[in-house]
């Protein structure tokens, strides 16, 4: 497991792509927070971690998309089939190298709550940590299950750009499900079925500080939902 | 042992393997022949379990390879068509994420690297090597472990006269106490190395048996049997 995991680190680090994610995903994440900030005028990460599904959104699929398509297209996935490894390690090394990378993204924000817990004091007020902390914990929760279908897609399609467009879609209309927008063209409990599925709602007890078990349910259950339809994809032999 | 009994691929309506069967004991080192499009690579994928037969059985040591596949893997080395590589790692990373695959121990990295010539390429980058040492690294991959079986897919494909001539007398050496089944287009190569044939030709076997002796017979043979 540990090869893998390094062969994949590796792999993803040799290759610019992984910075130009990592350092984007950073700026746009830093700038959406401080846009906002004076105009709310308020000490708080919510506004940060309610834009944070968007912005998964778009950078998730960009970190899977070659996890498997491009193992597809150099047919190194062969190489990896042939080897003594089960596809359940397989899946997981490329998982837990994707939430290593989104880690390290989320680690390039914190510069955002030291600098609000260090604003506050100022101010004579405070902030709550371990509310950030949730917080942070859910947006790794939330990545966990996103990365889940970034993979799937990968592994679904040989193009990286097919992967990332269906992966970038379908998280698209999962979070559109909690929008006001849904509410105005499905109405009645098929709306209220669909806005209780989306991750954005799920998401909506982390960003106030509560581990909401149904929520974490809710995450680990999706994220193994479509951890499982890739192990089982690639253990077809068609 | 590897056994294939009346083993059949289709992809959707086209057969790309049909009713082959044949068998490998240890010490075979076999040609495994056929014209572009005849079935060798997908019945090697099917020896490896990577695709299943839509009919007919394959066992490795008497064990079906996509069921166990991790028992039956390690026995084997493989060297996929057009020798698939990371190419953004160093040769010696590479070998040493097989190794560790493998759980060979780096001795085994160490002895493979010789046996196959890359010692001075170690550090360099896959994607900076030559065909032939990419060759190589593929051939020392499948090596490692000591597998008893090897599975080469046209393991000299593309390589200058010189180089083939190299990574040839290197199968030769190898291949002695092991099952080796290696599919090439050319033929004096099979004359050279292997000492039994196995020829499909649109999918079905044609010719399983010794390798005539006599010298431009295999290429006589082959012949014969691909233009019926």
């Amino acid at each position: 497991m540990k090869a893998l995991i390094k062969k994949e680190l590796q792999f993803y680090l040799n290759n610019p792509i992984g910075y130009i994610v990592i350092i984007l995903f950073a700026v746009f994440a830093n700038f959406l927070f401080i846009k906002d900030l004076f105009v709310i005028g308020s000490a708080s990460m919510r506004p940060f971690f309610d834009e944070l599904p968007w912005l998964l959104m778009i950078f998730v699929p960009a970190i899977t998309m070659r996890m498997f398509a491009e193992e597809r297209r150099t047919n190194t996935l062969e190489v990896l089939l042939g080897l003594p490894i089960s596809e359940l390690r397989i899946v997981i090394s490329k998982f837990v190298v994707s939430l290593m990378v989104i880690i390290i993204s989320l680690l390039l924000t914190v510069a955002l709550p030291i600098s609000l817990v260090i604003f506050t004091k100022q101010l004579g007020a405070q902030l709550y940590i371990p509310e950030l902390i949730v917080g942070y914990f859910g947006a790794l929760l939330l990545a966990a299950s996103f990365i889940s279908i970034g993979l799937y897609f990968s592994l679904r399609f040989e193009n990286q750009v097919v992967s990332y467009l269906f992966s970038a879609i379908t998280l698209f209309i999962l979070i559109m499900f909690a929008t006001d927008f849904m509410g105005s063209v499905i109405s009645g409990q098929i709306q209220q079925f669909l806005v209780y599925f989306s991750p954005v709602t799920q998401l909506q007890g982390f960003i106030k500080g509560i581990i909401d078990l149904r929520s974490t349910l809710y995450f680990v259950n999706s994220t193994a939902l479509f951890l499982f339809l890739t192990i089982t994809t690639l253990e077809r032999r068609n | 042992m590897i056994q294939l009994s009346n083993v059949t691929k289709q992809f959707g309506t086209n057969t790309a393997v049909c009713d082959v069967s044949f068998s490998a004991k240890r010490g075979d080192i076999i040609g495994f022949l056929g014209p572009n499009g005849a079935g060798k690579t997908t019945t090697m994928r099917m020896l490896l379990g990577l695709i299943a037969p839509t009919s007919g059985t394959v066992a490795i040591h008497d064990l079906d390879p996509i069921a166990n596949r991790l028992q039956v893997l390690p026995g084997i080395g493989y060297l996929p068509e057009n020798n698939p590589l990371y190419e953004d790692m160093m040769v010696s990373e590479y070998l040493s994420f097989i190794s560790q695959v493998k759980r060979a121990g780096k001795s085994a990295d160490i002895d493979i690297i010789d046996r196959v010539d890359l010692s001075n390429h170690i550090n360099s980058r896959i994607s900076a090597l030559s065909r032939g040492y990419r060759q190589r690294v593929g051939l020392a991959a499948a090596l490692i472990g000591d597998p008893a079986i090897l599975v080469l897919d046209e393991p000299t494909s593309g390589l200058d006269p010189i180089e083939q001539e190299k990574i040839k007398s290197l199968i030769k050496k190898i291949a002695k106490k092991k099952i080796t089944l290696f599919s090439t287009h050319i033929l004096s190569e099979v004359e050279d190395i292997a000492n039994r044939l196995v020829i499909i030709h649109k999918g079905k076997l044609v010719y399983d048996g010794k390798k005539p002796k006599k010298k431009g017979s295999v290429e006589k043979l082959f012949k014969k049997l691909v233009r019926k």
